[in-house]
Protein backbone atom coordinates (compact mmCIF):
# COMPACT_ATOMS: atom_id res chain seq x y z
CA UNK A 1 0.00 0.00 0.00
CA UNK A 2 1.31 3.24 -0.91
CA UNK A 3 0.61 6.51 0.35
CA UNK A 4 1.81 10.27 -0.41
CA UNK A 5 4.05 10.84 2.46
CA UNK A 6 4.09 14.08 4.66
CA UNK A 7 7.27 14.81 2.11
CA UNK A 8 4.93 15.63 -0.75
CA UNK A 9 3.23 18.27 1.87
CA UNK A 10 6.68 19.59 2.38
CA UNK A 11 8.00 20.14 -1.41
CA UNK A 12 4.77 21.38 -2.16
CA UNK A 13 4.55 23.99 0.41
CA UNK A 14 8.19 24.77 -0.35
CA UNK A 15 7.46 24.74 -4.12
CA UNK A 16 4.69 27.04 -3.08
CA UNK A 17 6.88 29.08 -0.81
CA UNK A 18 9.73 29.16 -3.45
CA UNK A 19 12.52 28.99 -0.98
CA UNK A 20 15.46 26.43 -1.13
CA UNK A 21 16.81 23.23 -0.50
CA UNK A 22 13.86 20.51 -0.38
CA UNK A 23 14.47 17.19 1.41
CA UNK A 24 15.78 14.30 -0.68
CA UNK A 25 11.76 12.43 -2.72
CA UNK A 26 12.17 8.70 -2.90
CA UNK A 27 11.87 7.41 -6.13
CA UNK A 28 7.94 7.92 -6.46
CA UNK A 29 5.46 8.88 -9.05
CA UNK A 30 3.13 11.62 -8.24
CA UNK A 31 -0.01 11.05 -5.99
CA UNK A 32 -2.09 11.44 -9.17
CA UNK A 33 -0.24 8.97 -11.42
CA UNK A 34 -0.15 6.09 -8.55
CA UNK A 35 -1.71 2.93 -10.53
CA UNK A 36 -1.82 4.63 -14.21
CA UNK A 37 -1.87 1.85 -16.89
CA UNK A 38 2.10 1.90 -18.32
CA UNK A 39 0.11 1.88 -22.14
CA UNK A 40 1.60 4.83 -23.86
CA UNK A 41 -2.20 6.43 -24.13
CA UNK A 42 -2.65 6.46 -20.40
CA UNK A 43 1.01 7.33 -19.52
CA UNK A 44 0.72 10.47 -21.80
CA UNK A 45 -2.16 11.45 -19.54
CA UNK A 46 -0.81 14.29 -16.82
CA UNK A 47 -2.96 16.64 -15.25
CA UNK A 48 -3.25 19.75 -17.34
CA UNK A 49 -2.82 22.91 -14.27
CA UNK A 50 -5.46 25.52 -14.10
CA UNK A 51 -4.44 28.74 -16.23
CA UNK A 52 -2.73 31.85 -14.39
CA UNK A 53 -4.69 34.27 -16.67
CA UNK A 54 -8.48 34.71 -16.06
CA UNK A 55 -10.36 35.19 -19.41
CA UNK A 56 -11.40 38.00 -20.20
CA UNK A 57 -14.87 38.56 -19.99
CA UNK A 58 -15.62 39.08 -23.52
CA UNK A 59 -14.15 35.48 -23.88
CA UNK A 60 -16.13 33.82 -21.52
CA UNK A 61 -18.36 30.98 -23.65
CA UNK A 62 -21.46 32.05 -22.03
CA UNK A 63 -23.29 31.98 -25.35
CA UNK A 64 -22.34 28.04 -25.63
CA UNK A 65 -23.38 27.04 -22.34
CA UNK A 66 -27.11 24.94 -23.08
CA UNK A 67 -29.79 26.16 -20.86
CA UNK A 68 -33.48 25.10 -20.60
CA UNK A 69 -35.81 27.18 -22.13
CA UNK A 70 -36.79 30.61 -19.85
CA UNK A 71 -33.14 30.41 -18.38
CA UNK A 72 -30.59 32.99 -19.07
CA UNK A 73 -26.84 32.83 -18.78
CA UNK A 74 -24.61 35.80 -18.27
CA UNK A 75 -21.32 37.09 -16.86
CA UNK A 76 -21.48 38.62 -13.15
CA UNK A 77 -17.77 39.19 -12.45
CA UNK A 78 -14.77 38.01 -14.24
CA UNK A 79 -10.84 38.50 -13.80
CA UNK A 80 -10.65 36.38 -10.24
CA UNK A 81 -8.19 33.83 -11.23
CA UNK A 82 -8.72 30.70 -9.90
CA UNK A 83 -11.98 31.30 -8.50
CA UNK A 84 -13.48 27.91 -7.12
CA UNK A 85 -15.75 27.57 -4.07
CA UNK A 86 -18.70 30.66 -3.29
CA UNK A 87 -19.95 31.68 -0.31
CA UNK A 88 -22.52 34.78 0.37
CA UNK A 89 -22.17 37.03 3.56
CA UNK A 90 -25.33 38.43 5.35
CA UNK A 91 -24.57 41.92 3.65
CA UNK A 92 -25.02 40.24 0.35
CA UNK A 93 -21.07 40.00 -0.15
CA UNK A 94 -19.64 37.24 -2.41
CA UNK A 95 -16.36 35.34 -1.09
CA UNK A 96 -14.34 33.42 -3.69
CA UNK A 97 -12.23 30.53 -2.69
CA UNK A 98 -9.27 29.62 -4.90
CA UNK A 99 -7.16 26.28 -5.44
CA UNK A 100 -3.96 25.09 -7.32
CA UNK A 101 -2.70 28.97 -8.78
CA UNK A 102 -3.57 31.79 -6.66
CA UNK A 103 -3.86 30.88 -2.99
CA UNK A 104 -6.54 33.76 -2.68
CA UNK A 105 -9.64 34.73 -1.12
CA UNK A 106 -11.54 36.99 -3.10
CA UNK A 107 -14.39 39.35 -1.89
CA UNK A 108 -17.08 40.70 -4.48
CA UNK A 109 -18.82 43.48 -3.66
CA UNK A 110 -22.10 44.41 -5.99
CA UNK A 111 -22.05 47.61 -6.80
CA UNK A 112 -25.21 47.87 -9.28
CA UNK A 113 -23.68 48.25 -12.56
CA UNK A 114 -20.70 46.64 -11.83
CA UNK A 115 -18.23 44.14 -9.37
CA UNK A 116 -15.61 45.25 -7.04
CA UNK A 117 -13.18 42.70 -6.77
CA UNK A 118 -10.91 42.52 -3.30
CA UNK A 119 -8.47 40.59 -2.16
CA UNK A 120 -9.07 39.58 1.40
CA UNK A 121 -6.23 36.93 2.09
CA UNK A 122 -3.10 35.89 -0.35
CA UNK A 123 -0.56 33.00 -0.13
CA UNK A 124 -2.67 30.42 1.57
CA UNK A 125 -2.04 26.96 0.76
CA UNK A 126 -4.76 25.22 -1.25
CA UNK A 127 -7.85 27.41 0.84
CA UNK A 128 -11.09 25.52 -1.24
CA UNK A 129 -12.82 25.48 1.60
CA UNK A 130 -15.24 28.32 2.85
CA UNK A 131 -18.28 29.25 4.79
CA UNK A 132 -19.90 32.03 6.11
CA UNK A 133 -21.01 31.87 9.42
CA UNK A 134 -22.73 35.03 11.92
CA UNK A 135 -20.40 37.26 10.12
CA UNK A 136 -17.68 35.36 10.47
CA UNK A 137 -15.67 33.88 6.74
CA UNK A 138 -14.16 30.33 8.23
CA UNK A 139 -11.72 29.07 6.01
CA UNK A 140 -10.24 25.49 5.57
CA UNK A 141 -6.93 24.37 3.99
CA UNK A 142 -5.73 20.47 4.06
CA UNK A 143 -4.10 21.47 7.21
CA UNK A 144 -6.19 23.83 9.23
CA UNK A 145 -9.56 25.77 9.78
CA UNK A 146 -8.96 29.45 9.94
CA UNK A 147 -11.78 32.65 10.62
CA UNK A 148 -11.86 35.97 9.80
CA UNK A 149 -14.37 37.99 11.81
CA UNK A 150 -16.66 40.74 10.89
CA UNK A 151 -15.30 40.28 7.60
CA UNK A 152 -18.30 41.76 5.75
CA UNK A 153 -17.02 45.24 7.46
CA UNK A 154 -13.79 45.39 7.12
CA UNK A 155 -13.03 43.91 3.77
CA UNK A 156 -10.40 46.41 2.61
CA UNK A 157 -8.47 45.73 5.98
CA UNK A 158 -9.08 42.28 6.90
CA UNK A 159 -8.58 41.01 10.26
CA UNK A 160 -5.81 38.51 11.59
CA UNK A 161 -6.96 35.22 10.58
CA UNK A 162 -8.27 33.14 14.30
CA UNK A 163 -7.30 29.49 14.14
CA UNK A 164 -10.50 27.55 14.84
CA UNK A 165 -8.83 23.67 14.15
CA UNK A 166 -5.04 22.87 13.37
CA UNK A 167 -5.32 19.04 13.73
CA UNK A 168 -6.47 18.39 10.12
CA UNK A 169 -3.73 15.68 8.37
CA UNK A 170 -2.12 18.37 5.49
CA UNK A 171 -2.39 15.48 3.02
CA UNK A 172 -2.07 17.02 -0.28
CA UNK A 173 -3.96 14.26 -2.38
CA UNK A 174 -7.75 14.96 -2.01
CA UNK A 175 -6.83 16.87 1.39
CA UNK A 176 -8.47 20.49 -0.27
CA UNK A 177 -11.76 21.43 1.75
CA UNK A 178 -15.02 22.21 0.98
CA UNK A 179 -17.08 22.89 4.21
CA UNK A 180 -20.71 23.92 4.98
CA UNK A 181 -22.39 24.77 8.41
CA UNK A 182 -25.31 21.44 9.49
CA UNK A 183 -29.20 22.76 10.47
CA UNK A 184 -27.42 21.34 13.65
CA UNK A 185 -25.10 24.30 13.98
CA UNK A 186 -21.85 22.41 13.36
CA UNK A 187 -19.38 22.87 10.65
CA UNK A 188 -19.21 19.54 8.19
CA UNK A 189 -15.83 18.78 6.77
CA UNK A 190 -14.47 16.17 4.85
CA UNK A 191 -11.09 14.45 4.92
CA UNK A 192 -10.08 12.63 1.45
CA UNK A 193 -8.35 9.78 1.03
CA UNK A 194 -4.19 10.84 0.73
CA UNK A 195 -4.07 8.54 -2.42
CA UNK A 196 -6.16 6.88 -5.34
CA UNK A 197 -6.91 3.51 -4.01
CA UNK A 198 -5.11 2.37 -0.65
CA UNK A 199 -6.20 1.15 3.11
CA UNK A 200 -6.82 5.34 4.53
CA UNK A 201 -6.82 4.07 7.91
CA UNK A 202 -9.00 5.83 10.73
CA UNK A 203 -8.17 9.40 10.06
CA UNK A 204 -9.23 9.60 6.07
CA UNK A 205 -11.93 9.11 3.42
CA UNK A 206 -14.71 10.56 6.04
CA UNK A 207 -17.50 13.71 6.59
CA UNK A 208 -16.75 14.49 9.62
CA UNK A 209 -18.23 17.33 11.65
CA UNK A 210 -17.17 19.67 14.82
CA UNK A 211 -18.45 22.29 16.81
CA UNK A 212 -17.62 25.95 15.28
CA UNK A 213 -14.70 26.66 18.14
CA UNK A 214 -13.50 23.46 16.76
CA UNK A 215 -14.27 21.19 19.47
CA UNK A 216 -16.25 17.91 19.33
CA UNK A 217 -15.28 16.28 16.41
CA UNK A 218 -17.59 13.41 15.02
CA UNK A 219 -17.48 11.17 12.03
CA UNK A 220 -20.54 11.60 10.29
CA UNK A 221 -19.69 9.10 7.34
CA UNK A 222 -17.00 6.74 6.36
CA UNK A 223 -15.83 5.43 3.39
CA UNK A 224 -15.71 8.28 1.36
CA UNK A 225 -13.07 9.00 -0.98
CA UNK A 226 -13.12 12.67 -2.20
CA UNK A 227 -15.58 14.82 -1.25
CA UNK A 228 -15.30 18.61 -2.67
CA UNK A 229 -19.52 19.22 -2.59
CA UNK A 230 -22.08 18.67 0.17
CA UNK A 231 -25.50 20.42 1.51
CA UNK A 232 -28.37 19.96 3.87
CA UNK A 233 -31.88 18.92 2.77
CA UNK A 234 -34.15 22.03 3.43
CA UNK A 235 -36.82 20.07 4.65
CA UNK A 236 -35.48 16.35 6.55
CA UNK A 237 -31.94 17.88 6.93
CA UNK A 238 -30.46 15.10 5.78
CA UNK A 239 -26.69 15.97 4.46
CA UNK A 240 -26.07 14.60 1.02
CA UNK A 241 -22.64 14.57 -0.57
CA UNK A 242 -20.94 13.78 -4.46
CA UNK A 243 -18.17 11.77 -4.37
CA UNK A 244 -15.30 11.60 -6.53
CA UNK A 245 -14.92 7.56 -7.54
CA UNK A 246 -11.02 5.71 -7.89
CA UNK A 247 -9.28 6.12 -10.83
CA UNK A 248 -7.00 4.34 -13.24
CA UNK A 249 -9.46 0.91 -13.30
CA UNK A 250 -11.45 1.63 -16.63
CA UNK A 251 -12.51 4.75 -18.37
CA UNK A 252 -16.07 3.82 -18.03
CA UNK A 253 -15.57 2.49 -14.08
CA UNK A 254 -16.61 3.00 -11.48
CA UNK A 255 -18.98 6.13 -11.62
CA UNK A 256 -18.85 9.23 -9.09
CA UNK A 257 -21.68 9.48 -7.29
CA UNK A 258 -24.63 11.25 -5.52
CA UNK A 259 -24.97 9.88 -1.70
CA UNK A 260 -27.66 10.71 1.06
CA UNK A 261 -26.60 10.14 4.56
CA UNK A 262 -29.49 8.63 6.39
CA UNK A 263 -28.19 7.51 9.49
CA UNK A 264 -25.39 10.20 10.55
CA UNK A 265 -22.10 8.22 11.95
CA UNK A 266 -23.69 4.72 11.16
CA UNK A 267 -22.84 4.06 7.41
CA UNK A 268 -19.89 3.30 5.66
CA UNK A 269 -20.10 4.26 1.83
CA UNK A 270 -17.82 1.77 0.56
CA UNK A 271 -14.45 3.09 -0.05
CA UNK A 272 -11.99 1.41 -0.75
CA UNK A 273 -13.66 -2.28 -0.94
CA UNK A 274 -16.96 -1.30 -2.84
CA UNK A 275 -17.27 1.31 -5.30
CA UNK A 276 -20.90 2.83 -6.37
CA UNK A 277 -22.79 0.52 -4.21
CA UNK A 278 -22.10 -2.78 -6.89
CA UNK A 279 -18.68 -2.96 -8.00
CA UNK A 280 -16.07 -4.84 -5.71
CA UNK A 281 -12.45 -3.28 -5.81
CA UNK A 282 -10.10 -5.71 -7.38
CA UNK A 283 -7.33 -4.84 -5.24
CA UNK A 284 -9.49 -4.67 -2.00
CA UNK A 285 -12.86 -6.00 -2.20
CA UNK A 286 -12.13 -9.81 -1.92
CA UNK A 287 -13.55 -10.70 1.20
CA UNK A 288 -16.32 -7.79 1.37
CA UNK A 289 -19.77 -7.31 0.45
CA UNK A 290 -21.12 -4.24 -1.51
CA UNK A 291 -24.39 -4.88 0.42
CA UNK A 292 -22.97 -4.27 3.46
CA UNK A 293 -22.21 -0.32 2.35
CA UNK A 294 -24.33 2.22 1.64
CA UNK A 295 -25.57 2.79 -1.62
CA UNK A 296 -25.52 5.65 -3.83
CA UNK A 297 -28.45 7.90 -4.92
CA UNK A 298 -27.53 8.74 -8.03
CA UNK A 299 -24.72 7.18 -10.38
CA UNK A 300 -22.99 10.77 -11.99
CA UNK A 301 -20.53 9.65 -14.28
CA UNK A 302 -17.34 7.49 -14.73
CA UNK A 303 -14.25 10.49 -14.37
CA UNK A 304 -16.88 12.99 -14.40
CA UNK A 305 -15.38 15.33 -11.28
CA UNK A 306 -18.52 15.96 -9.32
CA UNK A 307 -18.14 18.96 -7.40
CA UNK A 308 -20.17 21.62 -5.59
CA UNK A 309 -23.46 20.71 -4.71
CA UNK A 310 -26.84 22.91 -3.31
CA UNK A 311 -30.28 22.47 -3.24
CA UNK A 312 -32.20 25.13 -4.56
CA UNK A 313 -34.04 27.42 -2.03
CA UNK A 314 -34.30 30.02 -4.45
CA UNK A 315 -37.85 31.98 -5.30
CA UNK A 316 -36.54 32.74 -8.88
CA UNK A 317 -36.70 28.88 -10.70
CA UNK A 318 -39.87 27.72 -11.44
CA UNK A 319 -41.44 25.46 -8.65
CA UNK A 320 -40.22 22.07 -10.14
CA UNK A 321 -36.70 23.70 -9.03
CA UNK A 322 -37.90 23.76 -5.25
CA UNK A 323 -35.72 21.88 -3.32
CA UNK A 324 -33.67 19.82 -5.74
CA UNK A 325 -30.03 19.46 -6.06
CA UNK A 326 -27.52 20.87 -8.61
CA UNK A 327 -24.53 19.43 -8.93
CA UNK A 328 -21.69 20.91 -10.86
CA UNK A 329 -19.61 18.38 -12.77
CA UNK A 330 -16.02 19.57 -13.38
CA UNK A 331 -15.22 17.51 -16.13
CA UNK A 332 -13.23 14.32 -17.30
CA UNK A 333 -9.83 13.46 -15.61
CA UNK A 334 -7.71 10.51 -16.24
CA UNK A 335 -9.77 9.29 -19.08
CA UNK A 336 -9.33 9.38 -22.71
CA UNK A 337 -13.37 10.76 -22.86
CA UNK A 338 -13.82 14.50 -23.90
CA UNK A 339 -17.30 14.98 -22.53
CA UNK A 340 -17.97 19.19 -21.68
CA UNK A 341 -18.25 19.55 -17.99
CA UNK A 342 -21.88 20.36 -17.50
CA UNK A 343 -23.95 21.17 -14.15
CA UNK A 344 -26.84 18.85 -14.03
CA UNK A 345 -30.37 19.15 -11.57
CA UNK A 346 -31.59 16.72 -9.70
CA UNK B 1 21.83 40.53 -40.26
CA UNK B 2 20.10 37.47 -42.14
CA UNK B 3 18.13 36.69 -38.75
CA UNK B 4 17.46 40.41 -38.29
CA UNK B 5 16.16 40.78 -41.84
CA UNK B 6 13.75 36.93 -41.86
CA UNK B 7 12.50 38.51 -38.20
CA UNK B 8 11.68 41.87 -39.78
CA UNK B 9 9.82 39.83 -42.64
CA UNK B 10 8.23 37.92 -39.95
CA UNK B 11 7.16 41.08 -38.04
CA UNK B 12 5.74 42.89 -41.03
CA UNK B 13 3.26 39.51 -41.67
CA UNK B 14 1.89 39.56 -37.99
CA UNK B 15 -1.92 41.60 -37.17
CA UNK B 16 -1.68 44.71 -35.26
CA UNK B 17 -1.62 43.49 -31.59
CA UNK B 18 1.10 40.47 -32.65
CA UNK B 19 3.67 42.94 -34.32
CA UNK B 20 3.44 45.11 -30.74
CA UNK B 21 4.89 42.02 -29.05
CA UNK B 22 7.34 40.92 -31.86
CA UNK B 23 8.67 44.73 -31.61
CA UNK B 24 8.71 44.39 -27.66
CA UNK B 25 10.46 40.98 -27.78
CA UNK B 26 13.44 42.49 -30.56
CA UNK B 27 13.77 45.26 -28.07
CA UNK B 28 13.09 43.57 -24.90
CA UNK B 29 13.97 40.10 -24.88
CA UNK B 30 16.68 39.53 -27.73
CA UNK B 31 19.67 40.61 -26.85
CA UNK B 32 19.29 37.88 -23.93
CA UNK B 33 17.22 35.21 -25.45
CA UNK B 34 18.39 35.81 -29.37
CA UNK B 35 16.40 37.40 -31.74
CA UNK B 36 15.48 34.29 -33.74
CA UNK B 37 14.53 32.63 -30.61
CA UNK B 38 17.76 30.86 -30.34
CA UNK B 39 20.42 32.08 -27.82
CA UNK B 40 23.61 32.64 -27.70
CA UNK B 41 24.38 33.23 -24.62
CA UNK B 42 25.25 31.60 -21.47
CA UNK B 43 22.53 29.79 -19.35
CA UNK B 44 19.76 32.13 -21.68
CA UNK B 45 17.60 29.83 -22.38
CA UNK B 46 16.17 29.76 -26.53
CA UNK B 47 12.91 30.24 -26.43
CA UNK B 48 12.03 30.06 -30.40
CA UNK B 49 8.61 27.44 -30.14
CA UNK B 50 8.14 27.23 -26.94
CA UNK B 51 4.46 26.37 -26.25
CA UNK B 52 2.35 29.17 -25.23
CA UNK B 53 1.30 28.16 -22.20
CA UNK B 54 4.47 26.85 -20.77
CA UNK B 55 5.65 30.09 -20.84
CA UNK B 56 2.64 32.09 -19.58
CA UNK B 57 3.33 29.84 -16.59
CA UNK B 58 7.07 30.64 -16.32
CA UNK B 59 6.09 34.57 -16.90
CA UNK B 60 3.53 34.16 -13.67
CA UNK B 61 5.93 32.29 -11.95
CA UNK B 62 8.79 34.98 -12.54
CA UNK B 63 6.28 37.64 -11.46
CA UNK B 64 4.89 36.25 -8.49
CA UNK B 65 8.61 35.58 -7.24
CA UNK B 66 7.82 31.86 -7.26
CA UNK B 67 10.88 31.52 -9.17
CA UNK B 68 14.04 33.04 -8.59
CA UNK B 69 15.67 35.00 -11.74
CA UNK B 70 16.22 38.89 -10.66
CA UNK B 71 16.71 39.84 -13.95
CA UNK B 72 13.17 38.19 -15.26
CA UNK B 73 11.70 38.63 -11.92
CA UNK B 74 12.16 42.89 -12.78
CA UNK B 75 10.96 42.56 -16.30
CA UNK B 76 7.57 40.01 -15.35
CA UNK B 77 6.70 42.50 -12.40
CA UNK B 78 6.44 45.16 -15.21
CA UNK B 79 4.34 42.42 -17.61
CA UNK B 80 0.53 42.49 -16.89
CA UNK B 81 -2.02 39.37 -18.25
CA UNK B 82 -2.08 40.95 -21.78
CA UNK B 83 1.93 41.50 -21.99
CA UNK B 84 2.10 37.37 -20.65
CA UNK B 85 -0.17 36.18 -23.75
CA UNK B 86 1.55 38.78 -25.94
CA UNK B 87 4.54 37.59 -25.16
CA UNK B 88 3.94 33.99 -25.16
CA UNK B 89 2.27 34.29 -28.37
CA UNK B 90 4.95 35.58 -30.46
CA UNK B 91 7.40 33.24 -28.21
CA UNK B 92 5.68 29.88 -29.88
CA UNK B 93 5.54 31.27 -32.93
CA UNK B 94 9.79 31.76 -33.48
CA UNK B 95 11.93 29.02 -34.92
CA UNK B 96 12.48 26.24 -32.53
CA UNK B 97 16.34 26.36 -32.22
CA UNK B 98 18.08 23.05 -34.05
CA UNK B 99 21.31 21.68 -32.60
CA UNK B 100 24.52 23.61 -33.71
CA UNK B 101 25.77 23.08 -37.05
CA UNK B 102 29.10 22.84 -37.41
CA UNK B 103 30.88 19.38 -36.87
CA UNK B 104 32.64 20.83 -33.59
CA UNK B 105 29.62 21.04 -31.79
CA UNK B 106 28.87 17.31 -32.68
CA UNK B 107 27.40 15.40 -29.66
CA UNK B 108 29.69 13.02 -28.09
CA UNK B 109 28.24 9.66 -29.05
CA UNK B 110 29.05 7.88 -25.83
CA UNK B 111 27.23 10.74 -23.55
CA UNK B 112 24.43 10.80 -26.00
CA UNK B 113 23.97 6.59 -25.38
CA UNK B 114 24.11 6.99 -22.21
CA UNK B 115 21.44 10.44 -22.35
CA UNK B 116 19.04 8.35 -23.80
CA UNK B 117 19.18 5.35 -22.01
CA UNK B 118 18.50 7.30 -18.74
CA UNK B 119 16.10 9.57 -20.62
CA UNK B 120 14.32 6.36 -21.66
CA UNK B 121 14.10 4.94 -18.69
CA UNK B 122 13.13 8.35 -17.06
CA UNK B 123 10.06 8.29 -19.58
CA UNK B 124 11.11 12.08 -19.69
CA UNK B 125 9.41 12.22 -23.32
CA UNK B 126 6.26 10.56 -22.22
CA UNK B 127 5.40 14.44 -21.10
CA UNK B 128 8.08 15.90 -23.26
CA UNK B 129 6.63 14.42 -26.60
CA UNK B 130 8.87 11.94 -28.46
CA UNK B 131 10.15 14.98 -30.64
CA UNK B 132 10.66 16.89 -27.44
CA UNK B 133 8.56 19.64 -28.37
CA UNK B 134 6.50 19.61 -25.44
CA UNK B 135 2.35 21.16 -25.59
CA UNK B 136 0.13 22.91 -23.36
CA UNK B 137 2.27 23.33 -19.93
CA UNK B 138 5.07 20.95 -21.01
CA UNK B 139 8.02 22.94 -22.01
CA UNK B 140 9.91 22.21 -25.22
CA UNK B 141 13.08 20.49 -24.93
CA UNK B 142 14.96 19.25 -27.59
CA UNK B 143 17.75 21.28 -29.27
CA UNK B 144 17.51 23.29 -25.99
CA UNK B 145 20.82 24.97 -25.22
CA UNK B 146 22.68 22.23 -22.78
CA UNK B 147 24.02 24.44 -20.02
CA UNK B 148 20.36 25.64 -19.33
CA UNK B 149 18.63 22.14 -19.51
CA UNK B 150 21.47 20.87 -16.93
CA UNK B 151 20.92 24.21 -14.46
CA UNK B 152 17.37 22.88 -15.09
CA UNK B 153 17.41 19.99 -13.93
CA UNK B 154 19.56 20.28 -11.00
CA UNK B 155 17.15 22.87 -9.59
CA UNK B 156 14.82 20.91 -10.08
CA UNK B 157 16.25 17.82 -8.46
CA UNK B 158 17.56 20.28 -5.26
CA UNK B 159 14.54 21.91 -5.22
CA UNK B 160 15.63 25.52 -6.14
CA UNK B 161 13.98 24.97 -8.96
CA UNK B 162 10.27 25.67 -8.55
CA UNK B 163 8.19 24.58 -11.48
CA UNK B 164 4.44 25.78 -12.41
CA UNK B 165 3.23 22.08 -10.64
CA UNK B 166 5.29 19.75 -8.62
CA UNK B 167 6.19 17.65 -11.63
CA UNK B 168 9.45 17.87 -12.76
CA UNK B 169 10.77 18.01 -8.90
CA UNK B 170 8.75 14.59 -8.90
CA UNK B 171 9.90 13.38 -12.21
CA UNK B 172 13.79 14.49 -11.64
CA UNK B 173 13.71 13.41 -7.74
CA UNK B 174 14.14 9.60 -9.44
CA UNK B 175 17.55 10.67 -11.55
CA UNK B 176 20.51 10.05 -10.41
CA UNK B 177 22.82 13.04 -9.87
CA UNK B 178 25.60 11.49 -12.54
CA UNK B 179 22.71 10.91 -15.06
CA UNK B 180 21.81 14.66 -15.29
CA UNK B 181 24.53 16.15 -17.31
CA UNK B 182 24.11 12.91 -20.24
CA UNK B 183 20.46 13.59 -20.14
CA UNK B 184 21.11 17.33 -20.87
CA UNK B 185 24.00 16.26 -23.46
CA UNK B 186 21.29 14.07 -25.09
CA UNK B 187 18.47 16.45 -25.06
CA UNK B 188 20.45 19.25 -26.83
CA UNK B 189 21.51 16.99 -29.64
CA UNK B 190 17.85 14.98 -30.26
CA UNK B 191 17.17 13.38 -33.29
Amino acid sequence: MKTASAKHLLALLLALAGTAAVAQQPAEEPFWAKGRPKSDTAMKMAPVPAFPIPTPAEQLPVAKMKLPPGFKAEVWASGLLDARGLRQGDRGTVFVSSLFVAGKIYAVVDKGDRREVKTIAEKLFLPNGIEFVKGSLYVATPKDITRYDNIETSLDKPPAPVMVYDKLPGEVPHGWKFIKLGPDGKLYVPIGAPCNSCEPGDGFAKIIKMNLDGSGVETVASGVRNTVGFDFDPKTGDLWFTNNGRDWLSEDLPNDTLNHVTQPGKQHFGYPYCHQGDFADPEFGWGKSCADYAQPAQLMGPHAGVLGMRFYTGKMFPAQYQNAIFVARHGPSRTTNTSVARSTCW
Amino acid sequence: MKALAALLLGVAALPAAAQGYAERYATLCAACHGVTGRSTMALAPSLGGQPSFYTITQLFLFKNERRKNAAMVALAQNMNDTDLRGFSDVIAKLPPPTPPASPASAPDAERFARGKASAQRHQCLACHGSDGAGGQQVARIAHQREDYLLESLQGFKAGTRIGYTQAMNEAVAAVRPDELADIAHYLAYLQ
